[in-house]
């Protein structure tokens, strides 16, 4: 199990287009993900409401955890999501 | 009798038509209480996903197409939203219990929905993307499909709860007068729709708005907020005068005759045509980013050329291109983008143009200068400049160009040339700077937020970095000083200049032409119409002697 903090780059954090390409990107890979905000509970990453309702802005802290076999590519991907500055 | 009732204006525009209400979940069937089959339930359920997802699919392809890619993006969500585990589980638990397959999707997104509506801001705002996913499931089970809204008698003015994302997308702005409903804000999605296709729109409403009956005449001003039902003739006349704001072809003068340019923002080549209709006098920003975005690499010399020539065609009037502006926010695939710890602070606009991408940018200004040729309406100008030496090196770059294309023999056309007013130092050395080109453009978004020093993103500083600040409109007004005394002319293209309760402050610091998104074309126009210059130089000397934001916020107003 690997985990990795990131600083949250797009500008409307993590909602709508870069919320649905982080889910989308979770889904893409056998290991387990979760996203916690800073402090907060993790949750699941592969669930669209769930990644909504961490209410993650710009420059917020997150934290992005895999457990499984492609858990390093999985994170790579899902924190290159976070840190394009792409909307 | 006549009722006026007040929301929150979306658009510059407003309609009078006849009031229809949307109530989409409203005749649904009956499911009764009896037990249901898990099985047959299941089985239903899965057909509705399979619909939901189609329909997604094909509304978001819809959007990109007649309202842009941007907007399509919702639709990604929605996709996201459908597929949540925890939306498929507690519909699947449900079933299982034996709840109609009905049921299961209202329980299994009113938690969700609920959720978000507790949280403030962004969150909240997506609660009407799952009310829209939910929406889906439950047609997809009813086997009908919602009210369609892309046939609507023309001249309706639609009157809603609320309406989602899928709802805006479908209203024809040709036939819907406009639209009011009792929830929603101003960054919902369905302002933002109603914005793009140019539908009169009010939201935020209130309860109020379910007195209005069905068949009642309606008047929509998106403008000020105000519905008003079953209007009197003045109010419809002053109602329909507002409509669209029919677009005006010529040059518009203010009353005591000074001319000014109002000319349309553009951003894709569908956003030209728009410029075309709303009566635009020209481009005053062509954004040349979406030629780049989006794609492996970057487009060719003869690429450019073609879409350059297009926009240069489309009007007789000038069109000012401004060149490659990205970093910060609008990264590309192919460029090395090695971000410093603030985008907005670091390699972007002429940085990039002069240093990494020096390569695509003599491409771009070939492709420009050749588009030019035989044309007498190009313009060309360079986006965050701070010295004169980065204005020196990208003229130069034009010089270069010009002449390697007289050697080759290859037709080409000298522009003007432009320093977009961006940086505090562009305006510190203004008078330096109008010396060496024809024109500026004052970008009012990205200067009030370098002259104030605030994130423009950052929603608690949204008074500070107001474009009304007492101290940008003293970095206005020195631009502008600087550029007449050199022979230049100037022109504001950030959003300041759509705002037509601005126009007569803006036309008082003197500036030559506003550039704004093609829908406020018409209401800039009609007001410029309306004043006077020398009340308008009145007004500009009192706000720059302000000392405080509010003071010009009540100057504005009152007038």
């Amino acid at each position: 199990m690997i985990s990795r903090s990131v600083e949250v780059v797009p500008e409307n954090g993590l909602h709508a287009r870069p919320a649905a390409r982080f889910v989308q990107t979770a889904n893409g890979y056998e290991a387990a993900v979760t996203v916690a905000a800073d402090e907060g509970e993790a949750v699941n990453a592969t669930s669209m409401i769930a990644v909504t309702a961490l209410g993650v802005g710009q420059g917020d802290r997150v934290t992005v955890t895999a457990d499984g076999e492609d858990e390093e590519e999985a994170i790579e991907a899902l924190c290159a999501v976070l840190t394009e500055p792409v909307e | 009798m006549s009722q006026t009732l007040s929301g929150v204006g979306v658009t510059p525009r407003s309609g009078v038509g006849t009031a229809r209400w949307y109530r989409p979940r409203d005749g649904r069937s009956e499911t009764g209480g009896r037990e249901h089959d898990p099985e047959s339930e299941r089985e239903r359920i899965e057909r509705a996903f399979a619909s939901a997802e189609a329909g997604i699919e094909s509304t978001r392809t819809s959007v990109a197409d007649r309202i842009g890619e941007e907007e399509a993006a919702v639709f990604d969500a929605h996709e996201q939203f459908l597929a949540d585990p925890t939306i498929r589980e507690g519909i699947e638990a449900a079933i299982d219990r034996g709840e109609p397959a009905e049921r299961a999707v209202e329980a299994a997104f009113a938690g969700p929905i609920e959720q978000f509506e507790a949280m403030e801001g962004r969150v909240a705002e997506r609660a009407d993307d799952l009310r829209d996913v939910c929406g889906r499931l439950l047609d997809g089970l009813s086997g009908e499909e919602r009210a369609d809204l892309s046939g609507l008698p023309t001249g309706t003015v639609l009157l809603a709860e609320r309406l989602t994302p899928t709802d805006t997308a479908r209203l024809e702005p040709e036939r819907v007068a406009g639209f009011a409903t009792i929830a929603g804000g101003r960054t919902s999605h369905a302002a933002i729709f109603a914005r793009s296709l140019g539908i009169p729109a009010v939201v935020g409403v209130g309860e109020g708005l379910s007195t209005v009956e069905e068949g009642e005449t309606v008047g929509i001003n998106g403008e000020t907020g105000e519905v008003v039902a079953d209007p009197d003739e003045a109010a419809v006349d002053r109602l329909s005068a507002g409509v669209d704001h029919d677009a005006i072809d010529e040059r518009v003068r203010t009353t005591d005759g000074r001319e000014v340019d109002v000319a349309a923002n553009v951003g894709t080549v569908s956003d030209l045509d728009r410029a075309i209709e709303s009566g635009a006098d020209g481009i005053g920003l062509f954004r040349t980013e979406f030629l780049f975005l989006d794609r492996t690499e970057p487009p060719d010399e003869e690429e450019q050329l073609a879409v350059y020539r297009e926009a240069l065609d489309a009007f007789d009037d000038r069109v000012v291109v401004r060149t490659l502006d990205v970093g910060a926010d609008k990264p590309v695939p192919y460029l090395e983008t090695e971000e410093g710890s603030n985008p907005f602070l670091g390699v972007r606009g002429i940085r990039r143009s002069l240093g990494p991408d020096s390569a695509l940018f003599e491409t771009q200004l070939r492709a420009l200068l050749r588009a030019g040729a035989g044309r007498q309406n190009l313009a060309v100008m360079f986006p965050m400049v701070a010295t004169t030496e980065e204005l020196d090196a990208a003229l130069d770059r034009v010089e270069t160009v010009a002449a390697e294309l007289g050697e080759a023999g290859i037709e080409h056309a000298r522009p003007e040339l432009g320093v977009m007013i961006e940086t505090p130092a562009a305006v510190l050395s203004a008078r330096a700077l109008a010396a060496r080109v024809e024109f500026f453009s004052i970008g009012t978004n990205d200067l009030s937020a370098y002259v104030m020093a605030v994130d423009r993103d950052d929603e608690r500083l949204a008074a500070l970095g107001d474009p009304l600040q007492p101290a940008v409109l003293r970095a206005i007004a020195e631009s502008v000083e600087a550029a007449h005394d050199a022979g230049a002319w100037i022109g504001v293209c950030g959003e300041m200049a759509s705002d037509p309760s601005l126009a007569e402050l803006l036309v008082g610091l003197g500036v030559d032409e506003l550039s704004m998104s093609p829908i406020s074309v018409p209401a800039v126009k009609a007001e410029i119409r309306s004043i006077a210059a020398e009340d308008a130089e009145r007004l500009a000397e009192r706000a720059l002697a302000a000392e405080r934001l509010p003071e010009v916020e009540a100057l504005v107003d009152h007038d």
